[in-house]
């Protein structure tokens, strides 16, 4: 009937905040783009001259890209694996009938919405610090010398600080999961002659795949951009051991004032996070389809 | 073999007692129903007998041993449940294989096993679907299925048609019964539903609030109700239960008579009342009658069509010989 008519209305409608929201997308990547190709230093004014792919070549051929991008898949890669791991187990056990359930998963939930500056800092200072740190005390207390965590293992460490932020997200997606799955399901398998594990491996974890992805999805996209927990524990040292691409980034532009050799590697990271999200969706995006 | 023996067992929930001790022998090869009215705790006891829920005393013996404390799977029973309870992600014959799988048996005898299901369920040429792309009553076959492969002492359902519309369910009706007269095998079978309970069962428990009602064959719970609740439960349109003057003259605190069993007339008869709503079902018709005196409405079956108008007046005469008399406890007088 007037479903024509009221398609092109509605079209006129939504075009203000669509336009809007390209252009916010559009501007600034448009900006980049243009910025990665000038020579443009905030420390030498003046000109900026156009000097097309040099500030490519120049990021790409950096030892610290490589380093950074080995770290950002480490990074990525080790938090996935804890964060879903753990998140099935605990959310195993948060699915188990108990007394204080509630204030239990209220707590399970907590980290997730401590800021990431502030949980860095609390695990930097109050956990791994080798003098005053809590893990020292236990050390010390166990005979042993306490170990710098942040000097000797930069990169594990952060793997850790993140996956204790992200941990609760895994478990309450799953967890949510868990519940839904069909109780007679799981008496028909032990009928059936499945013990704990067979049904667990059998009915369990495919029933989960599907909230799997989707927090492998979810994760991966916030975690390509992990920034503060490195800015406030170990700024991506010592050396380049902790620095991931976003970090990378922010050392080209801002500390070493080079706006536009920083651009190109925005850029490239763009790029290599595109390139990532195809593979997911290729390998486990099947999983969402009904 | 598949001989259950249910010895005084009780099952509490917490503090409330859903079942009350209870005897109960099932024979190899019999087709048992447990019928009740929702609540009634019949979905529990078979549960029980399943080991899916732990009995709070007594003893359960499956084959003269002691099961009680065996745990599901090693009770040799299968079950088939209200949702099926397929695995959504495997295809029938996985769904079909799994119990055999679970039981390590080789892959050769598995298949053989499972095309020997699907051809007696008709389910050959959807052997490699999921779950999901099945219609109900294809489900409640693979659900049967995997029942089957186990070769099990005894067959469990619970309400295994509830969920599927009525035409289908006489069909699945007809199928599981001769699905029983193939595999001969026990059948614990729980249904709400009394035509299902009369058409299907060799023996039928009628069960009401944990306890036993009745236990009997079909036609001997219809002709020899033990008591009131019996009398009212089987049977459909339910039976009249008249209380008061007109039971004391039978010597009887209520007295029942069955819808068949009363014979209409034009002209005189027992009790005289005025016809209500008339139900035309083309083989019968069903009409309830008004202001006979009672207090009850009364509800008579006419086979056939009748040509019987709202408002009419009608003339009752109970069948003497059909007449059901119980006491004050609601038992019945004999």
């Amino acid at each position: 009937m007037a479903t024509q008519h009221s398609r092109a209305a509605a079209r006129f409608m939504i075009s203000p905040s669509v336009l809007l929201l390209l252009g916010w997308m559009l501007i600034p990547l448009g900006m980049t783009i243009y910025f990665s190709l000038l020579r443009y230093n905030l420390l030498m004014p003046g000109e900026h001259p156009f000097v097309g792919w040099e500030n490519y070549s120049y990021f790409l051929s950096d030892p610290a890209f490589k380093i950074a991008l080995v770290n950002t898949l480490l990074l990525v890669g080790g938090v996935l694996i804890i964060t879903v791991i753990g998140g099935v187990l605990l959310g195993l056990l948060l699915d188990q009938v108990m007394w204080g359930q509630g204030i239990v998963r209220i707590l399970v939930i907590a980290p997730f919405f401590v800021m990431p500056t502030v949980s860095a800092l609390v695990w930097k200072n109050m956990f791994m610090n080798p003098v005053n740190g809590l893990f020292a005390y236990l050390a010390k207390f166990l005979g042993l010398q306490p170990i710098d965590f942040l000097a000797q293992a930069p990169l594990m460490s952060i793997i850790g600080i993140v996956s204790w932020q992200w941990l609760p997200f895994a478990t309450l997606i799953l967890l949510t999961a868990m519940q839904s799955l069909d109780q007679e399901q799981l008496e028909a398998a032990e009928m059936d002659g499945a013990g704990p594990f067979s049904r667990f491996f059998y009915i369990v974890v495919p029933h989960l795949s599907r909230a799997v992805t989707v927090v492998i999805l979810i994760q991966t996209i916030f975690l390509l951009s992990v920034f503060a927990e490195i800015l406030v524990t170990t700024n991506g040292g010592p050396g380049n051991a902790s620095t991931n691409l976003t970090y990378l980034v922010y050392a080209e532009s801002l500390l070493r004032f080079d706006v536009g050799t920083g651009s190109a590697g925005g850029v490239v990271a763009i790029v290599l996070a595109n390139i990532v999200a195809i593979f997911l969706m290729r390998m486990i995006g099947k999983n969402l389809d009904a | 073999m598949g001989r259950i023996t249910l010895d005084k067992v009780t099952k509490s929930f917490g503090e409330v007692q859903v079942i009350p001790p209870l005897d109960l022998t099932i024979d190899d090869g019999e087709f048992v129903v447990f019928v009740g009215p929702s609540g009634c705790g019949k979905s529990t006891l078979l549960r029980l007998i399943a080991g899916l829920e732990d009995i709070t005393s007594g003893q359960i013996r499956i084959d003269r041993e002691d099961a009680t404390h065996v745990p599901p799977a090693k009770r040799g029973l299968a079950m088939v449940f209200q949702s099926y309870a397929l695995y959504p992600h495997m295809s029938v014959r996985k769904n079909i294989a799994f119990p055999l799988k679970m039981a390590k048996m080789d892959a050769a005898e598995r298949d053989k096993r499972v095309d020997y299901a699907a051809s007696v369920l008709n389910l050959t040429d959807y052997l490699d679907r999921r779950p999901g792309q099945l219609s109900g009553g294809q489900r409640q076959r693979v659900a049967i299925g995997r029942a089957i492969v186990r070769e099990p002492a005894a067959f469990l359902f619970d309400e295994p048609l509830s969920n599927l519309d009525a035409a289908l369910r006489v069909n699945m009706r007809l199928e599981i019964s001769e699905l029983h007269n193939t595999l001969k095998t026990t059948m614990v079978y729980v249904t709400h539903d009394q035509v299902e309970a009369m058409t299907m069962a060799d023996k039928i428990v009628v069960l009401h609030a944990g306890r036993i009602e009745q236990v009997g064959s079909p036609l001997e719970l219809y002709h020899t109700p033990r008591n009131t609740f019996v009398a009212g439960f089987i049977g459909s349109p339910k039976m009249n239960l008249i209380e008061g003057p007109e039971a004391a003259k039978h010597a009887a605190h209520t007295i029942g008579i069955r819808p068949e069993h009363l014979d209409t007339s034009a002209e005189a008869g027992t009790w005289e009342g005025r016809v209500g709503v008339s139900e035309h079902l083309g083989s019968d018709t069903f009409f309830h009658v008004h202001d006979t005196g009672l207090a009850e409405t009364l509800t008579v079956r006419a086979s056939g069509e009748v040509a019987l108008r709202h408002g009419d007046r009608i003339f009752l005469t109970p069948q003497m010989d059909k007449l059901h008399r119980f006491d004050a406890e609601g038992l019945r007088i004999a």
